[in-house]
């Protein structure tokens, strides 16, 4: 037993986040996983028929799932780059000291913690036909009646909630980069480029990567915005994968199909994830 | 021996009683049955009110050990909170359903065949009408009581039919093609909805003489994809070209709504029910409202049949005194407050009390002697979406009317040979 001895405090340090996570992580995970090998019947006792992967070979053959996975990457390019670009912008404007920067730090970063629920309502008055997008800028666009503008829309409101949270963790990555590093290139010669792209950008590479990672799988799993601002409308053409899902689920009671989309995405967030990992880690190291 | 008060005897005699009480019915600790609806949807409260202070009270004084407690749930979330519910077996032992919930649920499972349970059902269904009674029927059985009924009708601005310089709102198609072009002209768009769904598109083509499935609910090609739904869908798309049907209908969400549209003088006519009313009289108190029959095409002047049902879960715990709920809600009592909330009754014994009760009703009770009912099915949702997918793209010029109904019918056979 002495050889266990060594094994007991670690595993008991672990034990409470260990047994919490496979209870609301890794066994609900698997459960989906289950569920959609099935036509699952979701009230308690009820016999679910088993059906292999009938579920996934469904969602392949699926052109409404393929749409929806192309509105949902649409979303992820059109909201990743701009929001890491503008973040890290806006992150190298506010890192000096100065009287307003704490007032600034607080207004970018105020749409990070408002309800999306409330701000997609917003947004939806907004890009109403008669909204004030339209007043403004003296236009009739109708943007919210065909897929591509409501994409814009949706967009739009994907990068203006998300700036703030990578405004944030910019500056907190900005703030570990050596000032004598910066001190040295300037003593080299190096112009304000030279030295962000020499010794800024390789320093808080890492930090980039992580920003990266988070916001594809944040762009790969917007909802919220998509169900309050046009719940697919028109006629499903602006359905994004989890509405798609969503509706599979709990409006046509389908929770086999439903799960193996889940599944399917997950999947697929976990490639890209892997993918964007090995990216940056190689980017560190050359 | 003489008898003895003592302590112990003093406790027996306590249990004694104690026990007598518990094992009679009416002096049985009070049980709560749990009713879920939506009643206080779409920021009209008369109805949760009429609910709660005035029908509730009554039925418990009139049941004394039964106490009722209403919960409202926003219409929009009620029935993933219904099935999330249903998964984690914490139904409420009453639901108000939407017409269209019951065969979902009843195929689920969680819901109790009152045709089976109930011993005075058949006299309770009898009352009430027959079209209405239908949508409870799945498979065979009844698994609730309708509650109340609703039908869409025609609803028109007096100030659009004025500045157009028309005397009546549209009877016919084709009046309703020839008014277009003078509302258009006056600002206003002949007609506007919210979408495509069976509510929305049925009325149209059941009036246009057409179908959306053979009358055995087993096929649709051959019947949505008839010539008479294609000019009739054309008819509507022709509009929508020539700028007499907002976007509102394809499902833009920037759009007015109908409910706006038609006080505020966008929309000339509209489709709805008789809850409007109350809501216009709060909204738009100047706005007086002109009902009138769906214009009549082909195959007459068709609507289609709302409304809700009320059913008893299968893992209710207290199944008489929700039994005893649902019959109060057949009371003369309870229908008749509710037609006052702007809710019809489904018995016809009170039709001429709501009558009198508001002049306006005898519009929808006409429409609703040839109302139909939308498809009694588990996946009627699904057959909502296909239909409002499809339509789309024949109102956006991607598919021709044609192509955009045969589409729709195909896919709804699959659904039905999977029911």
């Amino acid at each position: 037993m002495h050889s266990l001895r060594p094994w007991l405090t670690p595993a008991l340090f672990v034990a409470p986040g260990f047994l919490v996570y496979t209870a609301f992580i890794l066994y609900p995970m698997l459960q989906a996983v289950i569920i959609s090998l099935y036509d699952w019947k979701i009230v308690a006792g009820a016999t679910s028929t088993f059906l292999g992967l009938a579920n996934y070979v469904r969602a392949f053959n699926d052109a409404h799932l393929w749409l929806s996975l192309s509105n949902s990457a649409i979303y992820m390019l059109f909201t990743v780059p701009p929001q890491i670009a503008l973040g890290l912008g806006i992150a190298l404007l506010l890192q000096h000291k100065s009287p307003a920067q704490p007032l600034f730090r607080v207004l970018y970063y105020l749409p990070v913690v408002t309800s999306w629920v409330v701000v997609s309502l917003l947004f939806k008055y907004l890009f109403a036909d008669r909204g004030l997008i339209n007043f403004l800028l003296g236009l009739q666009v109708s943007w919210l009646s065909e897929r591509g503008t409501a994409l814009v829309a949706i967009c739009a409101l994907g990068v203006w909630k998300g700036i703030g949270w990578s405004m944030m963790i910019f500056i907190a990555a900005l703030q570990g980069v050596p000032g004598s590093l910066i001190e040295a290139a300037k003593i080299d010669g190096a112009g304000p480029w030279q030295r962000f792209v020499s010794v800024t950008l390789p320093a808080i590479w890492p930090t980039m990567g992580f920003i990266s990672i988070m916001l594809v799988i944040g762009g790969l799993n917007v909802f919220t915005s998509v169900q309050a601002i046009t719940d697919g409308a028109p006629g499903g053409s602006t359905d994004v994968v989890l509405t798609h899902m969503y509706r599979t689920t709990f409006a046509f009671l389908d929770f086999g199909y439903g799960s193996a989309i889940a599944v399917l995405l997950t999947v697929l967030v976990f490639a890209l994830s892997a993918f964007q990992l090995r990216f940056f880690r190689n980017g560190a190291t050359s | 021996m003489s008898f003895v008060p003592t302590r112990r005897g003093a406790l027996l005699s306590v249990a004694a009683v104690s026990a007598l009480m518990l094992a009679s019915p009416v002096l049985a600790q009070d049980v709560t049955i749990e009713f879920w609806g939506s009643y206080g949807n779409g920021g009209n409260s008369t109805q949760q009110d009429a609910l709660n202070d005035t029908l509730i009270p009554a039925f418990e004084a009139a049941h004394p050990g039964i106490k009722v407690k209403y919960v409202d749930v926003p219409y929009d979330s009620l029935l993933q909170k219904l099935t999330t519910s249903a998964a984690g077996g914490e139904l409420p032992d009453l639901v108000r359903a939407d017409l269209g919930w019951v065969p979902q649920f009843a195929d689920l499972g969680v819901l109790d065949p009152l045709s089976d349970t109930m011993p005075d059902f058949q006299a309770l269904a009898d009352a009430t009408y027959p079209g209405v009674l239908a949508t409870n029927l799945y498979k065979g059985k009844y698994y609730g009581l309708p509650l109340d009924t609703n039908t869409r009708v025609l609803v028109t601005s007096q100030a659009a039919l004025d500045a157009a310089g028309l005397s009546a709102p549209p009877a016919t198609f084709d009046e309703l093609k020839a008014a277009a072009p003078k509302l258009k002209e006056a600002g206003f768009s002949v007609f506007a909805d919210g979408g495509l769904g069976g509510w929305n598109i049925l009325p149209w083509i059941w009036s246009g003489g057409g179908n959306i499935t053979n009358p055995e609910i087993t096929k649709s090609s051959g019947y949505l994809d008839s010539a008479e739904n294609i000019a009739t869908v054309r008819m509507l798309v022709d509009l929508y070209n020539a700028g007499s049907i907002p976007n509102l209908i394809i499902g833009n969400q920037g759009a007015t709504g109908t409910s706006d549209g038609l006080p505020s003088g966008e929309y000339a006519n509209i489709f709805d029910g008789p809850w409007m009313a109350g809501i216009w009289r709060d909204q738009y108190p100047d706005f007086t409202p002109i009902y009138a029959p769906i214009p009549a095409g082909p195959g007459g002047s068709v609507s289609v049949v709302g409304g809700e049902d009320i059913v008893v879960t299968a893992s209710s715990p207290h199944k008489e005194a929700a039994y005893e709920f649902v019959r109060f809600t057949q009371s003369e009592l309870f229908q008749v407050e509710m037609v006052k909330t702007g809710q019809m009754t489904v018995l016809p014994a009170y039709a001429d009390q709501q009558a009198s009760i508001a002049p306006f009703y005898s519009t929808f009770s006409e429409q609703l002697k040839t109302a139909k009912s939308r498809l009694a099915i588990a996946q009627g949702g699904k057959v909502d979406g296909i239909l409002s997918a499809e339509l789309t793209k024949a109102f956006t010029g991607e598919a021709s009317v044609k192509d955009a109904l045969t589409a729709a019918a195909t896919q709804i056979d699959a659904i039905l040979a999977a029911e």
